[in-house]
This record gives structure tokens, C-alpha cells and sequence, in this order.
């Protein structure tokens, strides 16, 4: 997984034109855009839940997936238990792909059949108000591991870029101070807020 | 009703060449970057595909504007169009944001002083699609 800030809209010059405007009210007009690569298909379907932000992602109708066994992503519970299974599927597919395209099935529909570990790779753009919304919910302890992974990268970059807009981002408890999910909750804040102070 | 770009992502060419590449060429999206960064007419040429491409290429960038207008001025546009976002900033001067795909479709949409202003305001940022939204204008 790779995740890198390809450009984004600072926040200086705002801050010049604005006349002493809160910086918080201005985060919607900043506009930042990531290039994510080698996520998972599952990781990206909980990625453009996030609808207020923009996605262009590769496309299986146009791009042939070949050596799909070479770009899946597999999780660290499936390498400790059940590779051989997850293996042993992949490429059961990849064959069964490779033959339904070379009998003229288009790729849009041979697609069909390959799973959620499928490598992706996107291009998302988030303004600032929406990127702080995501570090909060996806950087929490309670976040799936592939997507909290991608979001810890995003907000290391975002931290290297703005560091005075992004070092108060993190999961909901460290940008709030208690913890938002109830009874839900890890009962981690404060190894959480730890792992998150610049 | 006055309106001044005041910032912009770098490179919003560059951008929207990459989005359509990355969609479609099956390389890597940090690679198509650097490639495209360093190679303008091949941002142009592809660029120049745009009538072909969803939408949402033009989505990967974000214009900032400072807004001369009356209140009543500013609602019309937030009711011609919800993708614009404004913050006030003082009387009758107000930060309007929004990506090109919002400024395309709005001059595709609707021939107005408003919409002539910002089209034309787009046009050093990013001028082939300054053209390509021109072609299209109402």
C-alpha cells in the first residue's frame, strides 16, 4: 500500500485574503488529492463511502487483469491461518478469468469474478473539513485494519504538507478529547491520543 | 459582481491528465504523475481526449475565488448550483470555492455575466480546459 499527496490548495494565502478568518471555517475551500495504490477492492469500497471527496479508480472493464495471484492484497489473519485456502482460490479465479476473457467474454463482465482482495489503485481528492471527518473515524482503534492503515499514510502526509491544520487530526477521540462511540468505545483513548500527538 | 481567482491546486492539467490515465491505462498513479510533470505536450494531447472521459476527471482539483456580490446576488448562484461552497467574508465580499468540473458544468448550463467571468477566470490555471469549456458554453 502506498499512499502519496500528489497537490493540494495551501491554506496561507486564504488566510491572507480572509482577514483574520478562523482557519477552521476555511477548510472546506482547501482541497487536497492523494494517489493511493495497491488497496485492496474491499478498502476502496469503504473508501468511497466517504462521499464528499472524489474518486478516479482503475478500472476493471478497460484494464485486464493479469497475475491477479501477484496483486491481491491478503490480510495478516488469513497469512497466520487459511493461506493455503485464500492461495489456492486466487488462482482458481485467475484461471477461470483468463479463460473467460480469451473466449470473448469482455473484461467488463469476466470481472465479475474476482474477489474483494483484488488490487486497486485511485486518485482522491477530499477538502480539508471532510479529510479532518475521515482521520476521525478511520484512524480510530475500532476502524477496519486496511483502511486505518491507509489513513494513518494519508495523515502522514497531510501532517507533512500542513502541519498546522493536520496535527490536530486523528481519530475522533484525540480531535475531540473523549471518545464519541459509546459504548462501542476501545477503552484505548489515551494510547490512542499517545500515538497520535505530533 | 466582481470575481477574482486567488488560489488554485498546482498543476491542474498535469492533475487532470493523470485522473484520466489512471482510470484507464492500467500504470500506477504516483508514476503517470512524475511522467506527466515532466511532459506538458503529453498533457495537452490527453487533456484534449476530455470530451470522452466521465465527469469526475475534472474533479481532482480545487479553485479558490474572492466574490464581490450582493446576498441576493450570491443566492442565485447557490440555488444554480450546489457545488460551489461560500464562506462570508465581510459586506458583500465572500471566498467561493468549487473544482472544474462544477465550472464546466455550470457554463455548459447557464450563459451568464456570472458564469462568463469564471469561466474566463479559469483560463491561465488551466487552459485547455478553459477552451474545452468555451466550446461547450452556452
Amino acid at each position: 500500500m502506498k499512499a502519496k499527496l500528489l497537490a493540494y490548495t495551501p491554506l496561507k494565502p486564504l488566510r491572507e485574503v480572509s482577514g483574520g478568518q478562523d482557519w477552521r471555517s476555511l477548510l472546506p475551500h482547501l482541497g487536497y488529492t492523494f494517489a493511493v495504490e495497491k488497496i485492496s477492492r474491499a478498502c476502496s469500497h469503504q473508501l468511497v463511502r466517504h462521499r464528499v471527496a472524489s474518486f478516479s479508480q482503475q478500472s476493471q472493464r478497460y484494464i485486464t487483469v493479469k497475475r491477479l495471484a501477484e496483486r491481491v492484497v491478503t490480510p495478516p489473519s488469513v497469512e497466520t491461518a487459511g493461506a493455503a485456502e485464500f492461495n489456492k482460490l486466487v488462482e482458481e479465479v485467475c484461471e477461470a478469468y483468463q479463460r473467460l476473457v480469451e473466449q470473448g467474454v469482455p473484461k467488463e463482465d469476466a470481472r465479475f469474478i474476482l474477489p474483494n482482495a483484488s488490487e486497486t489503485s485511485l486518485l482522491m481528492t477530499m477538502d480539508g473539513r471532510s479529510l479532518l471527518h475521515f482521520f476521525g473515524l478511520r484512524c480510530c482503534n475500532r476502524a477496519q485494519w486496511e483502511i486505518r492503515a491507509l489513513a494513518d499514510r494519508i495523515l502522514e502526509e497531510a501532517r507533512a504538507a500542513e502541519p498546522d491544520v493536520f496535527n490536530e487530526a486523528g481519530p475522533y477521540c484525540y480531535q475531540l478529547g473523549y471518545c464519541p462511540e459509546g459504548r462501542f468505545t476501545c477503552g484505548r483513548m489515551q494510547e490512542a491520543m499517545g500515538m497520535y500527538r505530533p | 459582481m466582481r470575481i477574482t481567482l486567488v488560489a488554485h491546486t498546482p498543476d491542474v492539467e498535469v492533475m487532470v491528465a493523470t485522473s484520466m490515465l489512471t482510470t484507464t491505462s492500467g500504470a500506477q498513479p504516483i508514476t503517470l504523475y512524475e511522467r506527466l510533470h515532466t511532459n506538458p505536450e503529453k498533457v495537452r494531447e490527453v487533456v484534449g481526449r476530455l470530451e470522452v472521459q466521465h465527469g469526475n476527471v475534472l474533479e481532482h482539483n480545487r479553485l479558490i475565488w474572492v466574490v464581490e456580490a450582493t446576498r441576493d446576488q450570491v443566492m442565485d448562484v447557490m440555488l444554480d448550483t450546489r457545488y460551489l461552497t461560500f464562506t462570508k467574508l465581510g459586506d458583500e465580499r465572500w471566498l467561493m470555492s468549487g473544482n472544474l468540473r462544477t465550472v464546466a458544468e455550470y457554463a455548459h448550463q447557464k450563459n451568464t455575466e456570472f458564469t462568463k467571468k469564471l469561466v474566463e477566470s479559469v483560463r491561465d490555471a488551466a487552459p485547455t480546459i478553459h477552451s474545452y469549456i468555451r466550446r461547450g458554453a452556452k
